[in-house]
């Protein structure tokens, strides 16, 4: 039995309930974080988050602590059946988890385990010496998360995560320039190489310039697509988001709304991405078809939304924390089919006059259900001429439809990249999207920013 | 909230107390406690395709402040959940904001984040400095600039306070052991501080600190924003209003976003009106603003009175690398804006 789940059986022991879950998330982690030539803000956490979840009589009550001991779980375990017995009860309220077969998922490596945080630090140096006269700005990280989940039901399931990320912004006063790379084997990610892509990038900004806003084609670098799909993802891809009928697939599962080249879907099993066994609630996690072929398909469920849609829809195994439910289930592991593209300027020949996107920077969604999100551009935007990426570009405000990004697609890239997308907020619980770098005939630009350069 | 037209209401109330020991090897030993609360609602209306949602006191759950739980009843939740449901269903058959430059005139709430994210956060000393780069960028401003750059017109005049009563970003000392205090940050239009930690104040020979906070144990201080302010012009909202012929009244924050030195911004809000020779006029959905932060501040030609401000806590912000969520609090009364392009279109 995992450390984890002896501490999510005792907690489940501490409670008394017509039900109990406890659900275990712990992590041992490091970030070497770096500006300019330095290592600053290093951190190392080690620390066990026990969430329990107290059912009587249809009334749910919930506490969260980071005191394992014996009297901290009665302690939490008190406060759980407290809140239950003060809470309404609640018609809506699909029940626990109860046991079931979890799927066998790789994403554990020995040697991420291992790493100490001076071996991170060795690695931040890497990224550091890699990137030549340009400042470095970024970080280093490797983690281990495990999870726990166990229910008076008979509910009981473990698994333990290996994650390591390297991330560098490079630049000075007038050039920038971005690249990161993860993998649950911290072996596959080399910061030095990616220090040296942010660097390349880099030097090719001095004197970005404006352009004038509207409407062009465009390339997106995998690091700006699989941003962009995260949060067009916040309300489209969620089961709770379709039944609010603030998802862009409100009433048009199963119609044609993209280039029939974009297939989307969340694929939490996949050892190409951070895989998972299940979810914040207990349940198995279920490959889902998004975007199939240009069709919408799907969206992904957790108990609650999955139980108000009624006819027969079930968890996919998709829900979030405790504190975020209330938003509906959420897609961790989103994957973009590869197209037939050899490179990314492939792509930039299939634009012939656009824009190249490397990044995109605080996005924020404007209107939900048409998915207009806005955003900038930074780290390495330039314009493409004549079928080939050109001169520099300022950082450009952008406001898009997603459906109208996602509606042409002249063409995919068939290499992939697995994107980080956790800031790593709260407990350690890596995520990213795998993704192809993409073409589109629609990128709407609506304003200019800065020049390149930090 | 209930209409026929709205599919979804919540109502959200949180509460919070906390206790800090801190412990240095220069001899600091503070030892401080806490208590927020706070709460929101929110309706969601639709029909026919059309999503809107309208909020209480404010959006992104709701409004928080460091005191107990009188400051729900003083919120008056119940009393304002007929109006936010009745507005979230007229959206819905309102006009979409036009693309038009214009006089904008903001509410206090919207323009308090306007605040957070053009001025509280190009003015962290550690963003200027690059440390931030990565993440949450950098900064339009430059060490130097501190009594020169022009930052808005006359009449902005922005404190940094971790005194103001009931601010989320309100204690006795930050964790570095710096003694609370309220600094000007900008004053008549000219920028005169930055938020600092005892480090980058001794890098710039400025300031003294007093702005470094960590949201848990688990997590170094990092320069973040206190209680951070607009301090009030004179008058009324009816008196920003009168001097408008034609314009947009924009209320209640809807997207935000803003480039990584925080020159380029694009704001949405919930519900917008039309203004009319002085007047409220209609009611107009999907409204966005965009700007450049100084050419926007610097076209800020009305602030009302202390009457018309009000101060709000939010729990959301964002900085760092392991990520980290500051809670602040900003005030703010309306004010007006002349020269803005609104209704950004995709």
């Amino acid at each position: 039995m995992s450390a984890a789940l002896e501490v999510a059986e005792r907690a489940i022991a501490a409670a008394s309930g017509d039900d109990v879950q406890a659900f275990v998330h712990r992590e041992r982690s490091g970030l070497a974080r770096f500006a300019e030539h330095e290592v600053h803000q290093p951190t190392l956490i080690d620390n066990v988050i026990v969430q329990l979840t107290v059912v009587r009589d249809g009334r749910v009550g919930s506490s969260a602590t980071n005191r394992i001991s014996d009297e901290g779980l009665a302690a939490a375990a008190a406060r759980a059946e407290q809140s239950a017995e003060n809470a309404p009860a609640d018609p809506g309220f699909p029940g626990l988890a109860g046991p079931g077969e979890m799927p066998e998922v790789a994403g554990y490596d020995d040697e991420t385990a291992a790493l100490s945080p001076e071996e991170q630090a060795v690695r931040a140096r890497a990224a550091i010496d890699a990137a030549g006269a340009l400042g470095v700005y970024g970080y280093f990280t490797s983690g281990v998360t495990e999870l726990a989940v166990a229910g008076t039901n008979g509910l009981s399931a473990a698994q333990t995560l290996t994650d390591a990320t390297a991330l560098v912004l490079a630049g000075d006063a007038e050039v920038s320039g971005f690249a990161s790379a993860t993998s649950w084997r911290a072996g596959e990610v080399d910061p030095a190489a990616v220090a040296r892509e942010a660097a390349e990038k880099a030097a090719r900004t001095r004197g970005g310039g404006a352009i004038e806003p509207g409407r062009y084609r465009a390339v997106l670098e995998p690091y700006a697509l699989s941003e962009l799909l995260e949060y067009f993802s916040f309300d489209t891809f969620n089961g709770l988001g379709l039944l609010e009928e603030r998802s862009a697939f409100s009433g048009r599962l199963g119609e044609r709304l993209f280039d029939e080249k974009v297939s989307v879907s969340d694929e939490p099993l996949d050892p190409a991405g951070l895989p998972k066994a299940f979810d914040f609630e207990g349940s198995p996690r279920r490959p889902v078809p998004l975007i199939d072929r240009g069709v919408a398909r799907g969206v992904v469920w957790d108990r609650a939304s999955a139980a108000r849609a009624g006819n027969g829809t079930e968890t996919t195994g998709h829900a979030v924390p405790p504190e975020m439910r209330p938003y509906g289930a959420f897609p961790f592991a989103l994957s973009v089919a590869p197209g037939a593209a050899a490179s990314v300027d492939e792509l930039a020949e299939l634009v012939g006059d656009g824009i190249y996107v490397t990044r995109l920077h605080y996005l924020s969604v404007v209107h939900p259900r048409e998915g207009v999100i806005t955003g900038m551009t930074r780290d390495g935007t330039f314009r493409i001429r004549d079928g080939r990426v050109a001169e520099p570009l300022a950082n450009l405000r952008f406001t898009v439809s997603v459906p109208q990004v996602l509606a042409e697609v002249p063409g995919l890239t068939r290499e992939r990249k697995l994107v980080n997308r956790s800031d790593f907020y709260g407990e350690r619980y890596p995520f990213g999207v795998v993704c192809p770098a993409l073409a589109t005939a629609a990128f709407t630009i609506t304003g200019v920013g800065s020049s390149p350069g930090l | 909230m209930r209409h026929a037209d709205v599919k979804v209401t919540s109502a959200v109330v949180r509460a919070m107390h906390e206790q800090k020991l801190l412990v240095t090897t220069d001899g600091v030993v503070v030892e401080q406690e806490s208590t927020e609360c706070g709460g929101g609602i929110d309706a969601i209306a639709s029909r026919d395709g059309v999503v809107q949602v309208r909020s209480y006191p404010s959006a992104h759950g709701g409004a928080s402040a460091q005191a107990g739980w009188e400051y729900l009843h003083e919120l008056g939740l119940d009393r304002e959940a007929p109006r936010v449901g009745e507005q979230a269903a007229a959206l819905l058959r309102a006009d979409e904001c036009p693309s038009a430059v214009t006089t904008l005139v903001i509410d206090s709430e919207q323009l308090q984040l306007q605040l957070h994210e053009s001025v509280g956060h190009p003015i962290e000393l550690d963003r200027i400095y690059g440390t931030e780069a990565a993440y949450a960028g950098t900064s339009f401003l430059r060490p130097d600039d501190l009594g020169s750059l022009r930052y808005g017109s006359e009449l902005m005049n922005v404190t940094a306070d971790s005194t103001t009563p009931r601010g989320l970003g309100t204690f006795g000392y930050d964790d570095e052991g710096v003694p609370a205090r309220r600094e000007a940050i900008v004053e008549g239009g000219v920028l005169r501080g930055y938020l600092t930690s005892r480090e980058t104040a001794a890098r710039i020979g400025s300031g003294g600190g007093g702005s470094m906070r960590a949201d848990s144990w688990n997590r170094m201080p990092l320069v973040r924003m206190t209680n951070l302010h607009l301090e009030p012009g004179e008058g009324s909202f009816d008196d920003l209003l009168a001097d408008v012929d034609d314009g947009i009244y924009v209320e209640t924050n809807k997207s935000w976003s803003i480039d990584d030195k925080r020159l380029n911004f694009q704001f949405g809000t919930q519900v917008a009106w039309t203004i009319e020779k002085g007047r409220l006029g209609r009611m107009l959905r999907d409204a966005t603003y965009t700007g450049i932060t100084p050419q926007f501040w610097g076209s800020m030609d009305a602030v009302a009175g202390p009457g018309e401000w009000r101060l709000a806590g939010l729990t959301n912000c964002g900085k760092g690398q392991p990520g980290q969520t500051a809670h602040v609090s900003h005030g703010a009364a309306p004010a007006r804006f002349r020269g803005v392009q609104v209704g950004v279109k995709a």
